[in-house]
């Protein structure tokens, strides 16, 4: 090679990549050195350096470069040895998006964008809305603008890899001189070698997601301590000291499908109670015994830690205390082996108009947020008994509607100026909250049927609101990336938690009101600290937007659903997921308790409300450490509806599972 | 490039009044258009995600513009999602329908109906883990794998419901037998092994898991073979193998079986030779549907009602082919005498004012045709005096009818027997022809088409012309006598007999004649004394 030409090579790169001061040196030298020979710089006689450094120069615009480059590799990594190959290929994904996101910051707008199109197939099936968002990525100036991309860019991925894959991989692009991959992957990806054997490729689903700069910080995050247990002196514990233990409770157990019914006066349920007694007599007795296992084993494996409340808690009045300790007393055990009834709210006639429903906290009352900007409440109890006929099976709609004097028989609350989003009870069901794209959150009486008080704060809607276990606080997550806390005596909010990277998009109280979790559209869930609005745990692992949460009565886990249908169960305390649960093929909008905390239900937009046995899935986890390799499907239910997706559940305090939803005419 | 190509945006820059946009302009323009949009998209679909909705709305994309604090969009949120349409050759090119609408026609149409108002309707979802069986409920799956989850509960550690995929799996002995079955049944060649193959059907045990494989089978080939007597036939026992084998479980099935049994029974052309004994296979199936019937009416009730709805329309529809007469016929008399008295007899006369031109050998010159009519005639008659024979059964002291009647009826035979006599005298062995039959064919005429192979046509098969002829007489009079004399000529005699006493009935009105004294006369009337060896001889001796 002609050593000027590597001169100016050296010269040129040096100055397109800035290097102004050593372009000047390296001027001067060549101008000292005129006519004479080099003796200090000797890259002109090694063929290795020249190639490189050419390999430098040449077309350092050249997008065609990026293309062959990234061909190569991937050919390379799924030729490469099995054992071997999916750690190869998580390597390949951000590879893949940072050499479109340097051909677009370089505006080779139509090459980044047949580099994409070429190679998209090959990850579309794990990143498909991270695509789908950086398809549309064109100009350089979208980079700066999308808070996603520009998380990317700022971010280095962790990967874990095994010494030997890591070993192949360097050997591979030295020996091909793959700079610019190598590039790549020194600038954006971390490697974690560890030594031994690849991991299965299942297992490990954090590394395949991409989070952005904060996976160092969510690790940190994660350190910190957090109180899960329940709070002391709870009504739970209450119960259990003042002597209604085992046997009590199983005395209650009996009446209590009955008393759940009678008791709570708030439907008719003549038909499911006959219905029901008869199967009643037979399960219970298997019930009684599965419960004593159930009962023992927990009361075993978990006592949960009590701590104090760092909020000043409303103090309850006798009355309510009263009927829920005696709710408590009369709730049904349930296991996987004892089922719990359901009974589901269908909402008709919605013309497409229900963005969100809420079933008080004993079934009784049903709120419908509409997009007409309106919310109507039913009261089950007084159409229970107007229309127990239409219980019986012939539902005769039209006549439910429109009471038997001609009135509407739910009452209508209007305030809002923008479609309703939320709307949640307050735990005695006197009031209800709601919240709408015009940023408020309203504050109604069911007693006065009128709104009492209008919370502005958010900028932007509103998604989410609900109120904590105890009544008085609630927390609002909203478009504008934030959840707030507020109580209901001020109109400013107590708390601002920001940290999500994009809308918040659902909300939950921990059991013990010391702590709320958030889900987001930037896929990952966190858990905030009330007190000092700080946040204590990151979840990652989703794929998509998460859409419903769930906290377990003890404290101790939480689920959230997503929008693909995956559910996915975490530990609080080490903010690992003990299991996806899979099964569901569409959003799940709701998921639920049951009051011992052994049943999960989930709802979603197929249509069905399934049960999920998640007193083994704890269980399992242990056995899992001893044994590596248990099955991990737990679903034990499944209950279809007739085309009508399941927008929320409940589970009352007696463990009488609610459903609701609006009927949809199936798609023609 | 992307979505937007610059085209786009200069047809917009044009429709918005912008001529001299740059090419330049637009190539820049392009990728942030596709941009925005995109993030309009994605806006969008967060809202319609908050909405708890799986479909993109109009009224999203607005709230998306107006998270943007952009105007939105008009006239677009008319309620339900928009109907979309390909672009025919452009792959991934869709337009929305939108007709243009004539303003007279929406002025002119009446005010919509008024949306119901919301609701909320209550019903039991599970009760304890089990779903009712509720109208509101969806439908259970039919078929389940319940011994799976046995297994499952059986193993020790958590009980776990798994729910296997359902897979019907055939042991390859039941497959060999399968296909055994079929290719005998196809095959007809050797008609002893496919007896004894029809007794295996009827009889084995652990033959349910092929059921639907075989209705399958049939439905297929016969709606194959329909010019294929033998297979049809074929086909048709082994229906009616597999309706015997008592331990199959046929119901679930009988729906898929049922168009191709009664296809066998009222179709216009089974087989395609003459020499197909189509109305023997007709017959045969007749028998077939009422056992199906009998066995399956009360689990489905409205199993017979659909079927003789069927039948009596072919049966009434003077437009079908007599073939298909004759196997309604058939078919509805072998549902039993209650069904021929109600939709028979009540359609008795104009039916046979119908048939009479056919009858008629001298009007209708066609053979064949005239064979069929008589062919249809004696189903006709011998419906009628099957009914009859019950129903004086089920009378046994029958109260004696109006003597006006009978005198009436009396005096028609013996107007009409002096006749027929003298012009067939010298047949006079036939003569009188009821008397012999109550002796010694009366049995016989009661299964008259039950024999099966069509043996008995071919033996006493003249030689010649008067073969079609000779066919018809014999069936028509449903005597099966099989007196080998030339009996044309008595054909025509009877034929004339009968119309003359067609004729002179037709003027008597016919009034809620229910009780079986009057039927009997009324069935006399019509058939003169054809109907009498249908009748019992005590009530025969009572009667005359």
């Amino acid at each position: 090679m002609d050593p000027e030409q590597v001169d100016e090579f050296v010269m040129g790169y040096l100055k397109k990549k800035g290097f102004n001061n050593a372009a000047k040196q390296l001027q001067e030298a060549l101008h000292h050195n005129n006519g004479g020979t080099f003796n200090s710089t000797d890259y002109h006689n090694d063929p290795e350096l020249t190639k490189l450094i050419r390999s430098f120069s040449q077309s350092e615009n050249d997008p065609t470069r990026y293309r062959d480059g990234y061909s190569k590799l991937r050919s390379w990594a799924y030729n490469s040895l099995d054992l071997y190959k999916h750690e190869l290929l998580r390597v390949m994904y951000p590879v893949f998006i940072h050499c479109y996101m340097d051909l677009v910051g370089k505006g080779h707008t139509r090459e980044a964008r047949a580099f994409f199109n070429s190679f998209r197939k090959d990850h579309e099936m794990i990143h498909l809305r991270d695509l789908q968002k950086l398809e549309g990525v064109l100009v350089p100036s979208h980079l700066e603008e999308m808070e996603f991309a520009r998380s990317l860019r700022q971010s280095k991925v962790n990967i874990k890899i095994c010494q030997y894959s890591y070993d192949l991989l360097l050997q591979y692009l030295h020996r091909t001189e793959s700079t610019l991959m190598l590039g790549i992957i020194n600038e954006h990806i971390n490697f974690q070698v560890y030594s031994g054997q690849p991991n299965s490729s299942s297992d490990d689903i954090d590394a395949v997601t991409i989070v952005g700069s904060f996976q160092e910080t969510a690790d940190h995050i994660n350190q910190k301590e957090i109180q899960w247990g329940l709070l002391e002196d709870s009504l739970e514990d209450r119960l259990e000291k003042t002597g209604s233990l085992l046997s009590d409770s199983e005395k209650g157990q009996g009446e209590s499908k009955d008393g759940d019914v009678d008791d709570s006066k708030k439907r008719s349920n003549e038909i499911g109670k006959q219905g029901s007694s008869l199967k009643k007599l037979k399960k219970d007795k298997a019930g009684n015994a599965t419960a004593k296992v159930a009962r023992q084993e927990t009361s075993i494996v978990s006592p949960a830690p009590r701590v104090k409340p760092e909020l000043a808690l409303p103090v309850m009045s006798t009355d309510v205390e009263e009927s829920i300790l005696e709710d408590l007393r009369n709730r049904v055990q349930l296991s996987s082996v004892a089922m719990p009834s359901v009974s589901f709210y269908t909402f008709v006639n919605t013309h497409n108009g229900l963005n969100c429903a809420s079933i008080s906290h004993d079934g009784s009352l049903v709120a419908g947020g509409f997009s007409d900007s309106s919310i109507k409440v039913w009261d089950m109890a007084k159409i229970g008994q107007a229309g127990s006929g239409a219980l019986q099976g012939e539902s005769d709609t039209n006549d439910q509607n429109v009471g038997p004097n001609g009135r509407r028989n739910y009452t209508l609350l209007l305030g809002h100026s923008g479609p309703v989003y939320s709307a949640t009870f307050s735990p005695p069901g006197d009031f209800v909250l709601s919240s709408s794209a015009d940023t408020t959150i309203r504050l109604w009486s069911t007693q006065l049927n009128a709104n009492l008080v209008c919370y502005k704060g958010h900028n932007y809607p509103v998604w989410d609101v609900q109120f904590s276990p105890f009544g008085h606080y609630f927390a609002s997550c909203s478009h504008d990336r934030t959840a707030r806390i507020w109580s209901m005596d001020r109109v400013q909010p107590l708390r601002i938690m920001a940290g999500h990277l994009s809308d918040v998009d659902c909300v939950q109280w921990h059991p013990n009101c010391n702590y709320i979790a958030t889900g987001s559209s930037d896929k990952t869930v966190r858990l905030w600290d009330v007190q000092t609005g700080e946040c204590v745990r990151i979840f990652i692992g989703h794929r998509s937007m998460v859409l419903s949460l769930a906290m377990s009565p003890d404290g101790r886990y939480m689920a959230s659903g997503d929008e693909d249908g995956t559910i996915m169960m975490w530990d609080l305390s080490t903010a690992r997921c003990i299991t996806p649960l899979m099964g569901h093929n569409s959003c799940v909008w709701s998921l639920s308790y049951s009051g011992e905390g052994s049943l999960l239900a989930s709802g979603s937009a197929d249509c069905t409300v399934k049960l999920w046995d998640v007193t083994s899935s704890t269980k399992l986890t242990k056995a899992e450490e001893k044994n590596g390799n248990t099955n991990r499907l737990r679903s034990l239910r499944t209950f279809p509806t007739k085309s009508t997706p399941v927008h929320a559940l409940r589970f009352s305090r007696r463990n009488l599972l609610f459903a609701a939803g609006a009927l949809s005419k199936p798609a023609s | 490039m992307g979505i937007v190509p610059k085209e786009t945006i200069e047809v917009t820059a044009q429709s918005i009044g912008i001529t001299n946009l740059s090419p330049e302009a637009a190539l820049m323009l392009a990728p942030d258009v596709e941009y925005r949009v995109r993030e309009i998209m994605q806006e969008a679909i967060k809202c319609m995600r908050h909405s708890k909705r799986t479909t993109l709305t109009a009224s999203d994309v607005d709230g998306a513009l107006n998270l943007r604090s952009l105007e939105p969009s008009y006239g677009f949120a008319s309620g339900g999602p928009f109907r979309f349409r390909k672009a025919i050759g452009h792959q991934d090119l869709f337009y929305t329908d939108d007709r243009e609408v004539d303003f007279k026609d929406v002025i002119e149409s009446p005010l919509p109906k008024a949306p119901l108002d919301a609701g909320v309707v209550c019903h039991w979802l599970a009760i304890e883990g089990v779903q009712p069986a509720i109208p509101e409920n969806a439908t259970l799956e039919v078929i389940r794998a319940p011994a799976d989850n046995k297994i499952y509960e059986h193993k020790d550690g958590p009980l776990i419901d798994v729910r296997l995929p359902v897979k019907h799996v055939l042991s390859r002995e039941l497959q060999l037998y399968f296909q055994k079955i079929a290719e005998l049944t196809v095959s007809k060649s050797s008609p002893a092994l496919f007896k004894k193959a029809l007794v295996s059907l009827a009889s084995d045990s652990g033959l349910h898991p092929l059921v639907p494989y075989f209705t399958n089978f049939i439905a297929d080939e016969v709606s194959r073979g329909l010019n294929d007597f033998l297979l049809l036939f074929n086909l048709m026992h082994v229906v009616r193998s597999l309706l015997q084998n008592p331990h199959i479980h046929i119901e679930p099935y009988l729906h898929q079986l049922m168009p191709s049994i009664v296809t066998c029974l009222v179709s216009r052309k089974l087989g395609n030779r003459f020499a197909d004994n189509h109305w023997e296979l007709r017959d045969f199936t007749a028998n077939l549907v009422s056992l199906i019937c009998k066995r399956f009416g009360n689990t489905y009730i409205t199993l017979q009602s659909r079927l003789t709805k069927t039948l009596v329309n072919a049966f009434l529809d003077p437009k079908k082919a007599l073939t298909q007469h004759y196997g309604a016929i058939q078919g509805l008399s072998a549902l039993g005498h209650t069904v021929v008295r109600l939709l028979i007899l009540s359609n008795l006369e104009p039916y046979l004012s119908l048939l009479e031109p056919e009858l008629d050998a001298e009007k209708q010159k066609n053979q064949m045709k005239s064979y069929e009519a008589w062919r249809v005639y004696g189903a006709l008659l011998r419906a009628a005096g099957l009914c009859i024979h019950d129903r004086l059964k089920v009378f046994p002291n029958l109260p004696s009818p109006s003597p006006s009647f009978l005198h009436k009826g009396k005096g028609k035979i013996i107007n009409a027997e002096p006749r027929k006599r003298k012009l067939s005298a010298d047949s006079s062995e036939n003569q009188p022809p009821h008397k012999r039959l109550i002796t010694t064919d009366g049995p016989d005429v009661l299964r008259p088409h039950d024999h099966t192979g069509p043996a008995p046509m071919h033996v006493d098969k003249p030689i010649g012309n008067y073969n079609l002829p000779q066919n018809s007489a014999q069936p028509s009079s449903s005597e099966q006598a099989s007196d080998g004399e030339s009996r044309n000529g008595k054909e025509k005699e009877r034929g004339k007999s009968r119309a003359i006493t067609m004729k002179a009935i037709l003027g008597q009105i016919w009034k809620d004649d229910l009780d079986s004294g009057r039927l009997l006369v009324k069935l006399q009337q019509l058939y003169g004394d054809r109907i009498l060896p249908f009748i019992p001889s005590t009530e025969m001796s009572v009667f005359l």
